[in-house]
This record gives structure tokens, C-alpha cells and sequence, in this order.
């Protein structure tokens, strides 16, 4: 038996579902276990927000203060897409949102560690797929994380519904959701790629650092890439990490041009299947050096 | 007057108890259940300078407990004790410097750092002179043999190698009390016999009193004459090792070398029987022994017969068996 | 107090040898620090460039603040922050117990073990950023107000330290560790931004909640304020000094009270 038969599961489709659905089970319950963790996570959440908000309307306000009142609402931006106060705020919050379906915190240290560890051996051994069983384990805790934070989320979209001047149509939103969980799977894919670094290098974790950072500016969490001179904001708009914060958000505030909105999608989905496909022959190879080397 | 001396020492704790499945983990989230575990119950002895003494009990007992007491790591529910002169829950200063604990599962050196760096900060915080700390330090390696290792970083020792370290990191400030638990534990034989080797010669050489807990017969029976045997938070037993099968070996062991295989099926009925080809092995209570042996050597054609004690791990895995707790009481919380 | 300088002085001298000795790692560490002072400094470009200012601190100002955020953030991360968040798991896996048997300071060996010499960079790279923002800004030099700006980044520091030194306390009853990180981060979103920036109703509620009742606030803004726009304002030095005295009393306090606590549940 190759260790290509011995990774993939046997028996049917409904036990193999049935199995990772189990997988899932037991994380959330694993993920509820730690009480005092989730309700100071979920509620320190937004103060940071708020201080967020405080500053941009301090960075716009000083900005009109300089200016004449009838040229209307400062905006910040290049070319068509610019962002007034309201909307800059609109965009952060739904940053939060996209974060929280891309944000996949200890996964590529998660399977580094399982490399070093030789804790995969447990992929070989049973009739388990390392990449559906860490996919079903995010989708669980997601999910948990989703759920527990979906009332002060809600609550906090109503409290701050005066940023949201514009509301997107059906099919709009329906591309909006698509983006959303098509960001999760990018999110979890790209993590998945740096974590199986770790089958040719010992110590990821620095590398991740720098990766991480650059994310976090390339991503557009800290704001619109469209601040940015327009080169650097093409440029940036080029990677698969605008996916992670920039693009829902940008979707959703009507940013992205109705003719580029479908356009968009299809190539968020083209670099899933990309990083999939680098994601699955990525572990083959490293199943293969990992084995060549007895763990 | 004693290096140590426990009255009365008790510790009892609360553990969570976690109800299975996804139901009990949301109930987990708004109601928890407690359980009181008593780890040590009026635990009383003491122990005079230079003695070398073992706590020997199954895992659980109530060893480390006790042992974490002593040097001041927890605090009792109940019951005091006093350790060179100290309270050891009040860590004073001066007492911190004058005892050492090793624990055999847990590492105090600097994981990263070459086992000599470790020894150098152990210097600086116990504030050792420079002279006597190197003569020490010179003395300790060569007894345990590992002068070649102290440049190499803690963590690619191997673990009898690590847990040398460890003693000497222990003794390098000269302690009048060694604590010491588990500290063969997961070594292979020949690690095994060094150390035990060493302490004997330390506190022959230093009059250093030792305390160590076991659950390996041959650390204690290498190393102390007196112990303290300990089973579900009670002290059962206090005195020298050759006392315990006197005081629980209710049986013998009857050693039987037939002249013809194989050895008689009917045996049984004289007690439990082990065989192995001609020979067999039978316990059988003390009151009856020579009944039982008259009666065989009377029935079956006998070469050879010895009557011997049995092997202290049977005596004492005994004595654990008899002493279950009744059952600790369920307080929701 | 020699003998902690001593003991201190070891543990940077033995962990600077055990960090070189991953030198890749090391310079990697460097890098990730240097990436994000430039994303600092990329924001702060991108917002100048349509803004003249921002609540009242003009580019070289803001600058000269950021320069401080970073040694401030620095001299936390190169003495403090490592040993604050292993202190989970020293508790976790019991290995708290052989720091506790040790005849020194439990605050100072738990807290100053190691020192992170990835993160020693920041303080030459923000002070650099200061001087840079100072000559910008036409500043005449002036002996007295670098030594008072000191001192007051010292109180600052300190103010910060006894912040970290309470949540790591907290640790002892909530095991996990990423929540002690995330607060430390939540911290220092709040002591990143001018004080300037809180107005409107929600502005003065979190004023009030950060500069007089958890004075994180106070850490930055005071000597920035000082040196940047030459705001001697003395209401404001004494509250940090004041501040800074009773935190560090606190934070003590509550830190030997989390070690009892940690024993008492030991077994």
C-alpha cells in the first residue's frame, strides 16, 4: 500500500462525511471548554474598534479643517474608488467581518509543529486526510466562534448603521457572502502552504512573523488599499491577501465596479483552486521527503 | 532536634468535574461540579540530620503533596511542620537557601542554555563565592561523571544526563535537606545506579539529610534505611525496610522442586501456585505453613524446598490494594 | 539592589549568547520589527499626505510620537514581555514551582529572566526616528528637558510594566495564555494614539476610563507631549509620577496574591 492509499480514507462518501462531522463535534466542544477565554475574547474585541473609529474621525476632521465646508465630505482615495469618514469607518468594521471568516491563528504552526513532532504519523497511520481533517477542525471552531460572536457583532452593526450610507442589492450581497467564504478557504489554504513549509525547514515560526506582517498591510486591514498611490494599490490588488480584508469589505461598500464584481469572484475562486492545488502537492512532496527520512 | 518535623499535615483540593458530550459542555458553561480530593491526610513523623529516608507509595499517594509541603510550595489545609528550624510556607530567605527540591518530572536548568550557564545563574542567585562555588562545582561533576557535558545545551542531554545536572544545579549551594521526588524516574538502569551511587556517597561524605520518593523498590532499597510508606494520603508505615514484610507479609513464599514433571495438578488447594516445569512457587498463609508443608512433603516425591519471604513489591502492592479510601464526598459548586 | 543589577546583567549576558547562537532566527526576529516600524511609517505617511495634521500634532510632532510608541514598545518586548507571557505556561506545566523554590525576588526572576535581545533594535531604531522627527522640527537641544524626557519614559515604562505585571498575575486562574496577549495588545492600541483623539461622548467616556481610572494613556502621551510640543504641563507630569508609584504597588501586591493563590490550588 503507497502512502498515497494509506493518506486517503477509505469506505463511503456518507462515512467519510460523517467522520470529519464528528471531527467537528468534538472541537466544538473542545473549543466551548475554555469559558472565561471566549467571553473576554469576544467582548475586548471592539475597544480596539472604537479607538479605530476615534482616530479616523480625528485624521478626517483635522483633514477638513483646512478645507472650505461647501466642497462637501472629505474623501480619501485615488481615482474612482475614495473613501468619505463614514465610509472608512464602514470599511473597518467590515474588515472585522472578513478577518473573522480568513483569520486562521496556529494553523501553519499547528502543522509544523505535527511535522516535528512526528504527530503525523497519525495521517499515515489512520484513514485520515491531514488537509480534510484541519479543514473540518477551522470550519468547527469558525463556526463556534461565528455563532458565540454573532450578537455583540449585530448588536454593534446596529449601533453603528449611521456609517452604512449604502446597502447593497441582492445580487451584490449574494457575491458578498460568496467572497466571504471563499476568503475562509483562501485564509486557511495560504496557512495550510507556510505550515507545510515545515516538512524542509525546522523553525517556521520567524518566517510566518514576516509573512503575517506583510499580510496585514498587503490584506488592506489597516485600510483601503486605494489610500495607497494608485501603482502600489494595483500592485496589492494583484496578491490573493486582498482577499483576506479588502475585497468582501470593498464589495459590500459598492466599491468594486458592478462590471468587475463577477469578475472578482471568479478570480478569488481561481486562487483557491490555485493554493489548493499547491496545498495538495505540497504535502505530497513532504509526505514523501517525511517518510524518506523515518520521521 | 529534627531536620523536619510534620504533626498532623493535611491537603485537600477541588477538582472540576467535566460532564461528557455536547450537552455538559454548554451546561459547563453556567454550572460546574466539584469534587474534593483529600491528597494527604494527617501525615505525622520526623526526620533527624543525616538520616537518609524514603516515601514510598503508588502513584497518587499523597508523595509530592507532602513533599511540596515540606518545602513550601503549597499550603496545608491543616497540621504543621517544621523544616531546619523554618515554616516552609512562609519561604523565608534563609530557608530557601538551605534546601534543595528535585523533582524528577520537571526540569529547573534553562532549557536552552549549556548545562554550566545554568550553574553560573544558580551561582549568581544564591550568591555563592566565586572560589568555593567552583571547588563545589569541580567536585560534583566528577562525581557524577559529566564534566564533558556542561557545555552542551540542556535540552540534547539525554535524560539521565539532564537529571544529573539537575542534582548537582541542587547541590551546588551546599543544602543541609535534599528533597528528592521521583528522581530515577524513566532512567535506565545503569543512569540509575550512578545516582543512587552518588547520593550515598554525598551523604556519607556531607551528613546532608535526604528525603526521597519513590515508587521504584531499588532506589529505596539502595539508598535508605528508613521508610515511610504512604497510600491514599495515609502513612501507613514508618521504620526500617526489613519491618514492612513483618508487619504485611501475612504470607510466604514456598519454593518446591519436584523430583517428577510435571508438578502435581491437585497443588491448588494448598494456596495459588505458580509452576514452571518442575518447580513451583506457592503462597501460603504464615499460621499455615508448616501444616502445608508437612502435608506435601508427606504426598509428593520432593527434591529441594525453601520457605522465603516474598519480594517486597508483592508486599507492598498489597498493603496499597488493602487501603481503598470510602468514597470522597461530591460538593457542586 | 547591586545583586539584581548583577543578576540581570547575567541573564542578558547569557541569553544575548544563546540568541546568537541562532543567528538566522535572530536576524529573521530583526526583520519582522523593522517591517513593522515600516508599516508604521507608511500609515503615517499615507494619512499625512491628506491631512496637514492629526488632532493637533503636526507631521514632525506625530512622528516624534511614534518614534516614542516604538522605544516604549521596545524596552517592554527586550525585558518584559517573553517572561510575562511563558508565565502561563511555567504555571501550567508546574515548572513554576523551581523559580518559587529560589532564594531571590519572585516579581524580578519571573518577570526579568530573560531578556529578548530580537526586539533591542526597537529602541535604537525609535529613538533614531525621534531625533530625526526633533531635528525636523527645529528642537534646540537642551540638556534639561532630554533628562526629564527620560525620566518621564522611565515612569512611562514603568507605568506600562505594572499593566503587563497584573495580567500576567491573572494567569494563575486563567490558564490559557492567548488571553493575557490579547489585553496586552488591547493596551497597546489604546497607548499608540494621541490623547487628542478621544472627543465626542465616546472619546470622553474612554478619556476618562484611560487616562484617570487604567492610565494606559498616560505611558506615552505624557513624553511625547513633553519634548514634542514643549507641553510642560505639570498637572499632567505629576498624575504619571503619581500613577506610576501606585501601579507599580498594586501590580506587586496583586502579583504575590495571584503566587498564593497558585499555591493553594497546587497539589
Amino acid at each position: 500500500m503507497s502512502l498515497a492509499d494509506a493518506a486517503a480514507p477509505p469506505g463511503g462518501f456518507w462515512t467519510t462525511l460523517h467522520k470529519y462531522v464528528n471531527i467537528y463535534r468534538v472541537s466544538l466542544i473542545e473549543r466551548l471548554a475554555y469559558r472565561s477565554d471566549f467571553l473576554l475574547g469576544t467582548v475586548l474585541r471592539f475597544l480596539p474598534l472604537l479607538t479605530t473609529i476615534l482616530l479616523w474621525q480625528a485624521i478626517y476632521d483635522s483633514a477638513r479643517a483646512g478645507s472650505d465646508p461647501a466642497d462637501g465630505p472629505k474623501a480619501f482615495g485615488s481615482g474612482a474608488v475614495t473613501f468619505t469618514m463614514d465610509q472608512m469607518i464602514a470599511y473597518l468594521l467590515l474588515v472585522h467581518i472578513s478577518r473573522m471568516f480568513s483569520s486562521m491563528p496556529g494553523l501553519a504552526v499547528g502543522v509544523a509543529r505535527s511535522i516535528r513532532s512526528g504527530d503525523l504519523k497519525r495521517y499515515l497511520i489512520q484513514p485520515l486526510d491531514m488537509i480534510g481533517y484541519l479543514l473540518a477542525y477551522r470550519a468547527a471552531h469558525k463556526t463556534a466562534y461565528i455563532a458565540t460572536s454573532f450578537i455583540p457583532y449585530a448588536v454593534l452593526f446596529i449601533l453603528c448603521a449611521g456609517f452604512f450610507d449604502t446597502v447593497p442589492d441582492g445580487p451584490t450581497f449574494v457575491l458578498y457572502i460568496v467572497a466571504l467564504l471563499l476568503s475562509f478557504l483562501i485564509g486557511f489554504l495560504f496557512e495550510l502552504t507556510i505550515g507545510m513549509v515545515g516538512f524542509w525547514f525546522l523553525e517556521i515560526t520567524s518566517f510566518l512573523f514576516v509573512v503575517n506582517t506583510v499580510n496585514f498591510f498587503v490584506s488592506g486591514h489597516l485600510f483601503p488599499l486605494d489610500l495607497l498611490p494608485p501603482f502600489w494599490a494595483w500592485l496589492f490588488k494583484l496578491l490573493p491577501f486582498q482577499y483576506l480584508a479588502y475585497f468582501p469589505a470593498a464589495v459590500f461598500l459598492g466599491k468594486v465596479p458592478y462590471d468587475e464584481l463577477a469578475q472578482g469572484v471568479l478570480i478569488q475562486f481561481a486562487w483557491v483552486v490555485g493554493l489548493y492545488v499547491l496545498s495538495r502537492w505540497l504535502y505530497a512532496r513532504g509526505l514523501r521527503r517525511y517518510s524518506a527520512y523515518g520521521g | 532536634m529534627p531536620v523536619i518535623e510534620a504533626v498532623g499535615l493535611t491537603k485537600t483540593y477541588r477538582v472540576f468535574q467535566k460532564q461528557p458530550g455536547l450537552r455538559g459542555a454548554f451546561a459547563g458553561l453556567f454550572w460546574r461540579e466539584y469534587k474534593e480530593v483529600r491528597a494527604v491526610e494527617d501525615v505525622t513523623f520526623s526526620i533527624e540530620p543525616g538520616e537518609m529516608v524514603a516515601f514510598l507509595g503508588p502513584n497518587g499517594a499523597g508523595k509530592t503533596t507532602t513533599l511540596k509541603m515540606l518545602s513550601g510550595l503549597i499550603y496545608p489545609t491543616r497540621g504543621t511542620a517544621t523544616v531546619l528550624g523554618f515554616t516552609p510556607w512562609e519561604r523565608p530567605d534563609a530557608f530557601r537557601r538551605r534546601f534543595s527540591l528535585v523533582m524528577g518530572q520537571k526540569n529547573q536548568l534553562w532549557w536552552d542554555l549549556p548545562a554550566a550557564d545554568s550553574f553560573q545563574l544558580h551561582r549568581e542567585i544564591y550568591s555563592l563565592p566565586r572560589d568555593r562555588f567552583e571547588r563545589t562545582l569541580g567536585q560534583l561533576t566528577e562525581m557524577f561523571g559529566v564534566e564533558k557535558l556542561t557545555r552542551q545545551p540542556v535540552r540534547e542531554l539525554s535524560l539521565g544526563e539532564r537529571m544529573k545536572m539537575e542534582l548537582i544545579a541542587s547541590l551546588l549551594h551546599e543544602p543541609q535537606l535534599l528533597l528528592l521526588d521521583e528522581p530515577t524516574i524513566g532512567l535506565d538502569v545503569v543512569a540509575q545506579g550512578t545516582i543512587q551511587r552518588c547520593l550515598r556517597e554525598y551523604n556519607q561524605a556531607r551528613g546532608t539529610t535526604m528525603l526521597l520518593t519513590s515508587h521504584y523498590m531499588r532506589d529505596v532499597e539502595a539508598l535508605c534505611n528508613r521508610v515511610l510508606v504512604i497510600a491514599h494520603g495515609r502513612l501507613f508505615y514508618d521504620g526500617p525496610l526489613s519491618g514492612i514484610i513483618e508487619r504485611f507479609g501475612s504470607t510466604k513464599l514456598i519454593r518446591l522442586q519436584f523430583e517428577f514433571e510435571p508438578v502435581p495438578a491437585d497443588l491448588d488447594r494448598y494456596g495459588a501456585v505458580k509452576r514452571t516445569g518442575p518447580v513451583a512457587e506457592l503462597n501460603v498463609e504464615r499460621a499455615q505453613i508448616s501444616e502445608v508443608l508437612a502435608a506435601i512433603l508427606d504426598r509428593y516425591a520432593v527434591v529441594d524446598v525453601s520457605v522465603q519471604d516474598p519480594p517486597l513489591d508483592q508486599v507492598i502492592a498489597r498493603v496499597f490494594e488493602a487501603s481503598r479510601p470510602e468514597e470522597a464526598a461530591h460538593v457542586p459548586g | 539592589m547591586l545583586r539584581y543589577l548583577r543578576l540581570l546583567g547575567a541573564f542578558g549576558r547569557f541569553t544575548l549568547a544563546n540568541e546568537l547562537a541562532f543567528r538566522g532566527n535572530f536576524l529573521l526576529k530583526v526583520l519582522v520589527e523593522v517591517l513593522w516600524l515600516f508599516i508604521l511609517l507608511i500609515f503615517y505617511q499615507t494619512i499625512f499626505t491628506y491631512t496637514q495634521h492629526v488632532a493637533g500634532w503636526g507631521p514632525h510632532e506625530y512622528l516624534f510620537f511614534i518614534g516614542c510608541y516604538y522605544m516604549l514598545e521596545g524596552l517592554i518586548e527586550t525585558f518584559f514581555l517573553e517572561n510575562c507571557t511563558e508565565f502561563a505556561e511555567l504555571v501550567r506545566t508546574g515548572n513554576l514551582d523551581a523559580i518559587l523554590l529560589q532564594p531571590c525576588d519572585e516579581q524580578f526572576l519571573i518577570t526579568c529572566r530573560k531578556i529578548d535581545w530580537s526586539t533591542a533594535p526597537k529602541l535604537l531604531l525609535g529613538g533614531g526616528i525621534c531625533v530625526y522627527a526633533l531635528a525636523g522640527m527645529g528642537w534646540v537641544f537642551n540638556p534639561f528637558q532630554i533628562v526629564a524626557f527620560f525620566v518621564l519614559l522611565a515612569c512611562g515604562t514603568a507605568l506600562a510594566y505594572s499593566f503587563l505585571v497584573v495580567l500576567t498575575a491573572s494567569a494563575v486562574w486563567m490558564t490559557r495564555n492567548s488571553s493575557l496577549m490579547e489585553l496586552w495588545w488591547l493596551f497597546t492600541t489604546i497607548m499608540r494614539y494621541p490623547r487628542q483623539i478621544y472627543e465626542g461622548r465616546w472619546g470622553n467616556i474612554l478619556l476618562v476610563l484611560f487616562w484617570y481610572l487604567l492610565p494606559v494613556l498616560l505611558v506615552v502621551n505624557v513624553p511625547a507631549a513633553f519634548l514634542a510640543k514643549q507641553a510642560f504641563d505639570w498637572g499632567n507630569i505629576a498624575w504619571l509620577l503619581a500613577a506610576t508609584a501606585v501601579m507599580l504597588y498594586v501590580s506587586r501586591r496583586f502579583f504575590y496574591f495571584a503566587l498564593g493563590a497558585y499555591r493553594s490550588a497546587s497539589s
